[in-house]
């Protein structure tokens, strides 16, 4: 059973005509939402049977305004998420994986800003991913950056917070990391590949995939997103830190990665490193449950957690 | 089916203790926060009496997005304007979400806090689209109880917008501005009047805007809204990315006229212009405003 067409040539029913003209039994509100979610989701044209044509059009074309929308603005969102992916495969192939994501993962975030924060795994799971590996780890690094922008306040560790220390106590400080940092290994030289497209640079290096993993690190410095290549021994001496081993411990493990003479000017220079780039946030002495903290808080609250949202603008380091 | 009568008894009414708060001041005249204006704000000093942010946009953990909303709300008003609350949804609110709307207007105390009488998705699901509903008075019942509880959760009456809509359903029961009245009299929840929203809609269901614009009580509408839309001769398409259309202006006059001096923006979502041109824009609407009221233009010029 389907509605009457309203055909008033006047185009200016009076409204309560209009209701009189109504169609079948009545739904529920629930049933409504069910039949136009599946409408739109599926294609499922049962709620065109609850809706009006207007004098000028059809109730066909007044709901594809619904239907048109729904992947239109997702995609969008993710084109928006991920510009400098887009800007390397190039906007249709783009546009056709996002379509796909789209099917695939329907949203069930209120805030559209996480919507995409799957599509780097839906590019790696893709039937184009063994061409191009370096499609998703373009992505993937996008998201790494996004994600450092927004993410969580934290107190920044800096020098003054290891004042308190005496000489003979370093050995057994502990390190936290920011909450931005995020550590990548990256199988292919998509880091090169993504700094080239954020340069605007009018070649991009060739492709590789590489014989072994290249580390980057990305974390947010004051309010922007920071990208640079970490070494294997710093990768190794940050990853037991982020595990909480004690500084001296951290040091000794140094030391079997290269010439052990130097370990320790080796270590001190990576923590250096890491104070000035505000990529830890606290320092814990081994034994005592009591942390140090910078002397500022960054935010003066800490919040729990659309339309459209802020592109981080990043930097490399 | 005829139109049917709401129910208007005074049983129909639930007062509750913060409900009883102040009608939100009149603001001025402000423009929505959008990212690409934040150095222009914070660098210059634009004729912007207040500002309307995005909810959701600051709804992250923390970074520059909380760091500029901070930085603005210093100098200017904020009123807080969601998209997800999805109040007519027949699912059961996302807590999560809540909490963090809660949490945000306590963090930035804003004039007021409004979303949209619409859906947005149902079984977990969010369409990030400002759905339909028929106007039955189930549906009134329940978008009714759901306001009460948003407003009791978040312990200050809220504002709803009407939406842009392009279908209209069989059974509905009563107008759109029925419905509204209605809800706002049994719940004491505000109205966000969206000028381009109803010229929209008039025009898609047929309908003169300016009855419209009678049904609404005059006293409940605490914000206007002003955009632009895309024309497609069989209907119109709400993109608030243009500019505001003369049609629109029109019927701003007469919104003006009909409830008085209420805080209003310019609402762009897409094609964001530099901000010189929403303020230029803006001040069309100011203009307006004071020729319609002209005790506005006295107090400008004082």
């Amino acid at each position: 059973m389907t509605g009457k067409r309203n055909t008033g040539a006047t185009g200016r029913k009076v409204q309560a005509d209009r209701f009189v003209e109504a169609t079948p039994a009545p739904l529920t509100l629930s049933e409504i939402q069910d039949r136009l979610q599946r409408a739109i989701l599926n294609g499922d044209d049962a709620v065109l049977d609850n809706i009006l044509d207007n004098s000028r059009t059809t109730r066909q074309t007044l709901f594809g305004v619904y239907r048109n929308a729904y992947v239109g603005r997702l995609v969008d969102i993710l084109q928006s998420d991920y510009q400098l992916t887009c800007d390397y495969c190039g906007a249709d192939y783009f546009r056709e994986q996002a379509r796909a994501y789209v099917g695939a993962h329907p949203s069930h975030t209120q805030n559209a800003r996480w919507y995409g924060v799957r599509f780097p795994e839906f590019l790696k799971a893709s039937d184009g991913h063994a061409a191009h590996p370096e499609l998703a780890e373009i992505a993937l690094i996008e998201k790494t950056v996004a994600d450092a922008f927004d993410a969580p306040d934290a107190p920044v560790l800096g020098f003054e917070g290891l004042a308190g220390y005496a000489p003979e106590q370093w050995g057994q400080l502990c390190f936290a990391p920011h909450p931005s940092v995020t550590r990548l290994d990256l199988a292919t030289n998509a880091f090169a590949l993504w700094k080239a497209l954020k340069d605007d640079d009018e070649t991009l290096p060739e492709v590789s995939k590489l014989d072994v993993p290249e580390h980057i690190v990305i974390w947010r410095h004051d309010t922007a997103p920071m990208v640079r290549v970490m070494g294997a021994e710093e990768t190794m001496m940050w990853t037991e830190a982020c595990r909480g081993v004690r500084f001296d411990g951290l040091c000794e493990m140094v030391a079997t990665f290269d010439d052990p003479d130097t370990a320790a000017v080796r270590a001190a220079g990576y923590l250096q490193g890491w104070l000035t780039s505000h990529m830890l946030t606290t320092v814990t002495l081994a034994g005592s449950s009591k942390k140090k903290r910078a002397a500022k808080d960054v935010e003066r609250k800490a919040p729990s957690h659309g339309r459209k949202k802020t592109v981080p603008q990043s930097g490399i380091a | 089916m005829s139109l049917t009568k709401v129910d208007q008894s005074a049983s129909a009414l639930r007062p509750a203790e913060h409900l009883h708060s102040a009608r939100p001041p009149y603001l001025g005249f402000g423009l929505g926060l959008r990212p690409q204006h934040y150095t222009d704000i914070l660098e210059g000093n634009p004729a912007v009496d207040w500002f309307e942010v995005i909810s959701e946009n600051y709804m992250v953990p923390g970074g520059q997005p909380l760091r500029m909303l901070d930085k603005i709300r210093d100098r200017y008003p904020i009123v807080m304007h969601g998209v997800s609350l999805s109040i007519a949804s027949t699912s059961p609110f996302d807590e999560t979400y809540l909490a963090g709307l809660k949490s945000l207007a306590e963090r930035t105390e804003p004039k007021f806090v409004s979303d949209h009488l619409c859906w947005t998705g149902v079984h977990g699901v969010n369409l990030h689209d400002l759905l339909p509903i028929p106007y039955t008075r189930e549906a009134l019942d329940h978008v009714v109880s759901r306001v009460q509880y948003v407003q009791d959760y978040l312990q200050r009456p809220i504002a709803l917008e009407n939406v842009s809509t392009y279908v209209q359903f069989g059974h509905s029961e009563m107008t759109e501005w029925d419905f509204i009245a209605e809800m706002t009299k049994r719940t004491g929840c505000w109205l966000v009047f969206d000028v381009n929203n109803v010229f929209v809609s008039a025009f898609n269901h047929e309908y003169d805007p300016h009855t419209f614009i009678n049904g609404i009580p005059a006293d409940r509408v605490v914000q206007f809204h002003l955009a632009g839309h895309e024309h497609n001769m069989t209907h119109i398409i709400d993109t608030h990315d243009a500019l505001v259309p003369e049609g629109v202006w029109d019927l701003y006059r007469a919104a003006v006229k009909r409830f008085g001096p209420v805080s209003t923006i310019i609402e762009r979502d897409d094609h964001i212009p530099p901000l010189a041109e929403l303020v230029s824009e803006l001040n069309m609407a100011r203009g307006i405003a004071q020729e319609m009221l002209p005790e506005l233009a006295v107090k400008a010029a004082s």
